[in-house]
């Protein structure tokens, strides 16, 4: 009984490998005919849609939609559809490098995903042996301009871009001692420890206190304590809008009354909920530009609520705007051949998007991030300073 | 399973043991002929991906099986030794430009120290105590990895070398690897070290009353397990060519050992079994995005409630007959 079993598993193995090897998709069968000139051409996109920033992923998702609508509604890009292919990188490097495989596998000619850093690094090498470029949306963290890779576009603001317009305003305030708090992720250590740097050169505000929080808990008392030990009277966090909120209120509960700025990923109206009542009221963010802070995006952002019944929200422009970028790369290209959009985005110059008209650096980020200075009224985030 | 079944012995008992043997021997052959075939089947870049995954997901459970299905010590930190592999593979190959190869011995001497420091003080602690600490290590290994500059703090390390450049020979190499240590793991479950084990497991007074040292002994278990955990990161890292601490949460450790128990706690083919479901079942569900999880969580208390045992549970040699 047992030997014929395991004699029947063999020989079906065997003979459905020589069946499936003719297939195309196996070792024996030809090299995939993906990429072709034919059918739509296909833009994948890593993004969180489960894990600890899922909340992030139909922002992006929907607006990449939008463009890809609106464009295929158009005619498309050299008589060619559009399509959208995203799958979840769960913010974490092993199911990220499984989507960028998948993605690869279902034959994309663009990727135009990524907004965890961490998760986005592993994934280069991915799409650079298959020869993918990629322009990614949001990750920014310094170690992917680092490398150098020829496929690789950012078109978010770098945390050096991020932690100067956070030095000009703290200068501009008068500040004196500045508390900078991170939670130890690589994109918040980043701006934080830049930040830093830029407040050490001799002259105006001092750092008085570099802390780190855990994320995800719920109460910071120890932090807090710490930081006003130091007593600063300019408190820069740099990490998301769960800990921002409560870090927020816990600071104004034990009675400090000085400024307080969030980093770009506090950027939501979850912040001013959470750090409850009006204990939001007045505190500064560095962001790049949102639709809520975009002149003239009022039909963007009416066209996006239509289509999806709720607002656009955090890199919701940025996602939008990697698909028009991507398109217009492959019309100048006149091909999806990946060495010719990538010298196609090489030159793109003055193609206009949220955050003004695009011209990459040699390093392939965004000669200047855009970044502008927000603030909380009324529970909302509101333009403060364009740092012009 | 008693200590008092050692008293039947017999040439029926010796004949079920050689079947019972011979039977699994088929078993592993058919399972690695299955896994050398697949890629003759779908070599795509994501298919491989996903099994060269599931290749190392079983090194790790069957590493943690010597742990807690041989020896019965619940360690819910196993990743701790996972990540210790995968940064020290890491760390000497990027910094000091060493071939990933040449980092194994490096990769044993620390997992070894590894497990004797995490080891030494919590063995002495028995059931859900020592399962808190090694919870609260595990933790410990991730954090260390995220405050320190030569791991590369959250960011982590990229740019590891990789084995070799061909997704489909690593694979290969994977599967090789692989087995070779489900073997080995299989070998010492049925040593000398191996019966002490699960004399500990099952009665550790009575252990230690018959002359086995038992914290020796358990010492030796977990070095077992930190050496295969390890080893299984550097496939890791070689894999990602990225590793940060994000890749060893709780989660993971969680995961691994649901495999274990899936599979059947000390059963080898089982432990096999299991950890190819568990790593195989999220990919198979990512379409149904959102859903993805719940469906994983739905279908894992479906297998425990029809198969409490284990989808392949261990059988003792002993009483077969």
């Amino acid at each position: 009984m047992g030997k014929s079993r395991v004699a029947a598993v063999w020989s079906l193995a065997v003979s459905v490998g020589m069946l499936t090897a003719g297939c195309g998709q196996g070792l024996l069968g030809g090299g995939s005919d993906a990429g072709g000139d034919k059918g739509p051409i296909t833009l994948g996109m890593l993004i969180p849609q489960s894990g600890s920033e899922a909340a992030v992923g139909p922002y992006m998702k929907n607006a990449a939609q939008l463009a890809v609508d609106e464009i295929n509604g158009k005619g498309g890009v050299l008589g060619r559809k559009l399509e959208l292919k995203v799958a979840d990188d769960a913010c974490d490097a092993q199911t990220a490098v499984a989507g960028a495989n998948k993605l690869v596998t279902e034959g994309i000619d663009v990727s135009v995903g990524g907004y965890c850093s961490g998760a986005t690094l592993p994934t280069l090498p991915v799409f650079g042996k298959a020869n993918i470029p990629m322009i990614i949306p949001a990750a920014n963290s310094q170690e992917l301009v680092d490398q150098h890779l020829k496929h690789v576009f950012l078109i978010n603001g770098t945390g050096t871009q991020q932690a100067t317009a956070a030095m000009a305003w703290i200068t501009k305030q008068g500040a004196t001692s500045v508390a900078l708090v991170h939670d130890n992720t690589s994109y918040s250590k980043d701006i934080a420890v830049r930040t830093q740097k830029l407040l050490d050169e001799p002259g105006g505000a001092e750092t008085v206190i570099l802390e780190a929080v855990t994320p995800k808990e719920s109460d910071y008392s120890a932090n807090i304590h710490n930081i006003l030990a130091k007593k600063p009277d300019f408190v820069y966090w740099t990490g998301y809008f769960q800990e921002g909120g409560l870090i927020t209120r816990q600071l104004r509960q034990a009675g400090y009354t000085g400024s307080i700025m969030v980093g770009d990923g506090s950027v939501s109206e979850k912040l001013a909920q959470i750090a409850g009542g009006d204990a939001a009221e007045g505190v500064y963010a560095t962001m790049t530009q949102t639709p809520d802070t975009l002149q003239g995006a009022e039909g963007w952002i009416a066209g996006y609520k239509k289509k999806f019944g709720a607002g656009p929200g955090p890199y919701s422009n940025q996602a939008y705007d990697a698909v028009r970028l991507a398109a217009e790369a492959v019309k100048q290209a006149g091909s999806t051949d990946g060495a010719k959009v990538i010298s196609a985005l090489e030159g793109i110059s003055g193609f206009q998007m949220f955050s003004g008209p695009l011209k990459f650096t040699s390093d392939h980020t965004l000669a200047t991030g855009g970044f502008q200075i927000l603030v909380v009224r009324s529970g909302k985030f509101t333009l403060q300073d364009a740092l012009k | 399973m008693t200590s008092t079944r050692s008293g039947t012995r017999g040439p029926v008992t010796a004949l079920g043991r050689a079947t019972s043997r011979l039977l699994e021997g088929k078993w592993a052959l058919a399972g690695l002929a299955v896994a050398l075939l697949a890629p003759f089947v779908i070599a795509t870049p994501y298919a491989i991906f996903v099994m060269t995954s599931a290749a190392i997901f079983v090194m790790l459970a069957s590493g943690l099986n010597i742990v807690v299905g041989f020896c019965g010590l619940l360690d819910l930190g196993y990743v701790a030794f996972f990540a210790v592999g995968a940064y020290t593979s890491g760390v000497l190959s990027t910094r000091f430009g060493l071939p990933l190869l040449a980092t194994v011995p490096a990769v044993i001497v620390v997992t070894v120290i590894a497990g004797v420091v995490i080891g030494a003080p919590t063995l002495r602690l028995r059931s859900d105590y020592l399962a808190i600490v090694t919870l609260g290590f595990g933790e410990i290994i991730r954090i260390t990895a995220n405050n320190l500059d030569v791991t590369g703090g959250p960011a982590g390390i990229y740019g590891i070398p990789g084995l070799t450049g061909d997704p489909v020979v690593f694979y290969y190499l994977t599967v090789g690897i692989v087995s070779i240590a489900v073997i080995g793991a299989s070998r010492l479950g049925r040593s000398r070290l191996g019966r002490a084990w699960r004399f500990v497991r099952e009665d550790e007074d009575a252990a230690e009353a018959m002359g086995v040292h038992t914290y020796k002994i358990k010492l030796a278990a977990y070095i077992a397990g930190a050496v295969w955990g390890g080893l299984a990161g550097v496939l890791f890292a070689a894999q990602l060519s990225a590793i940060s601490p994000g890749s060893f949460t709780f989660l993971r450790s969680a995961l691994v050992l649901m495999a274990v128990v899936l599979g059947g706690l000390g059963s080898t083919p089982g432990v096999v079994v299991g950890a190819i479901v568990i790593s195989l079942l999220p990919e198979v569900l990512r379409d149904f995005a959102d859903y993805q999880y719940f469906a994983f969580g739905v279908l894992l208390i479906v297998f425990m409630l029809v198969r409490p045992q284990g989808l392949w549970p261990h059988r003792s040699r002993e009483a077969s007959s």
